[in-house]
């Protein structure tokens, strides 16, 4: 799920949100690093930043009591609520006579559970399609064989970028690098039903590089019931 | 002849009435302390000395950001501010001229205290 679309369905929450409870003005989402991801029609853009910007700086100084959960002010013409929820920051402004419980529901239940079946779907589209790989099997021998299996360096990078569907969203919705840790274990499974988890390092053999496969130790090879040649399933292991 | 400007005080009689239901309100269970900011001057009250400073920038944040918020989002004039963290919140308010800001722990009810405030 690219930026686009995890805006657009949380867009389509809110206006929805919006349409139920009118008591709603203004309403729009920006992450911890500031990044505005969306916001209803009444609420333009230089309102939006005025606001985060004023917020970035109460953030800061907040550290005093610790880290900033909730922001609330009561004002003559209406009410402004700034909740955090997960790393992100829901700012909903409604008028004067707001049902309390209304806004609690919206802050605690709706959104929070929409941003984490959001996060969810891209879980299982991530694990069902973008990070299993089919490999080819070439079998490691010898004194120095040791324990880890082998995969090429862009497989292990491309998996860096996308193992943790939590850290793809975040960089999907903020266009920011994701800077998780690199890939040190993988699972792998045969078609035959056998499977196992293990360290995982670079091919250091050029003449096996960029062929699609993986080279395993021969003594895993067997317990696994795989020889050279066979295709196995290879995923990052969580 | 001693004309006294009754308008005066009475503001001196609400400041000091305010100091003393603050001086209550400190010794209320969870309450952590206060900042009370008028024109001439200035008393805190802080269970944690050291705290002094980085309460007292909180405090000022809390009003500077309310008051752009506000004006940003066409809220008119402020009535209360809230700052919660985990375990500690802040109430921030306008009274008899003055800029309060009490600390206290989240489980206290503040609405409570805003009403005795007010």
């Amino acid at each position: 799920m690219n930026r686009d679309s995890y805006a657009i369905a949380l867009n389509s929450a809110m206006t929805e949100i919006q349409k139920a409870y009118p008591d709603i003005n203004n309403s729009f989402i920006f992450t911890k690093t500031g990044t505005i991801i969306n916001g209803n029609k009444e609420t333009d853009q230089q309102t939006m930043n005025n606001v985060q910007e004023a917020f970035e700086n109460l953030k800061e100084k907040a550290k005093a009591i610790g880290d900033l959960k909730r922001f609330k002010i009561t004002g003559k013409n209406g009410n402004l609520t700034l909740s955090k929820i997960n790393d992100m920051y829901l700012v909903l402004a409604t008028s004067k006579n707001a049902d309390k419980a209304h806004v609690y529901a919206i802050t605690h239940v709706i959104i929070p559970t929409i941003i984490k079946t959001l996060e969810s779907f891209d879980s299982t589209h991530l694990q069902s399609t973008s990070t299993q790989k089919k490999l080819v099997v070439d079998t490691l021998t010898g004194f120095f064989a040791g324990d880890s299996v082998q995969i090429d360096t862009e497989i292990l990078t491309e998996w860096t970028k996308n193992s943790d569907p939590r850290a793809r969203v975040k960089a999907a919705i903020t266009r920011e690098p994701d800077m998780q840790d690199g890939v040190s274990q993988v699972h792998i499974e045969t078609f035959g039903g056998n499977a196992a988890v293990c360290k995982v390092k670079e091919i250091d053999d050029q003449n096996v590089k960029g062929k699609n496969m993986i080279r395993i130790p021969e003594k895993l090879c067997k317990s696994l019931e795989i020889s050279k040649g066979d295709l196995v399933k290879v995923s990052p292991a969580v | 002849m001693l004309v006294k400007n009754s308008k005066t005080d009475d503001t001196e009689n609400e400041t000091e009435k305010l100091h003393e239901t603050l001086q209550e309100i400190k010794d209320q269970e969870g309450i952590i302390g206060y900042i009370l900011r008028g024109s001439k001057s200035a008393s805190i009250d802080l269970k944690d000395p050291t705290k002094i400073i980085d309460y007292a920038v909180l405090s000022s944040t809390t009003f500077d950001t309310a008051q752009e918020m506000t004006e940003a989002l066409q809220m008119g004039e402020i009535d209360t501010i809230i700052v919660e963290s985990e375990e500690t919140k802040l109430l921030s308010m306008t009274t008899n001229n003055h800029r309060l800001s009490i600390f206290m722990e989240k489980s206290v009810d503040h609405n409570k205290l805003y009403k005795r405030l007010k």
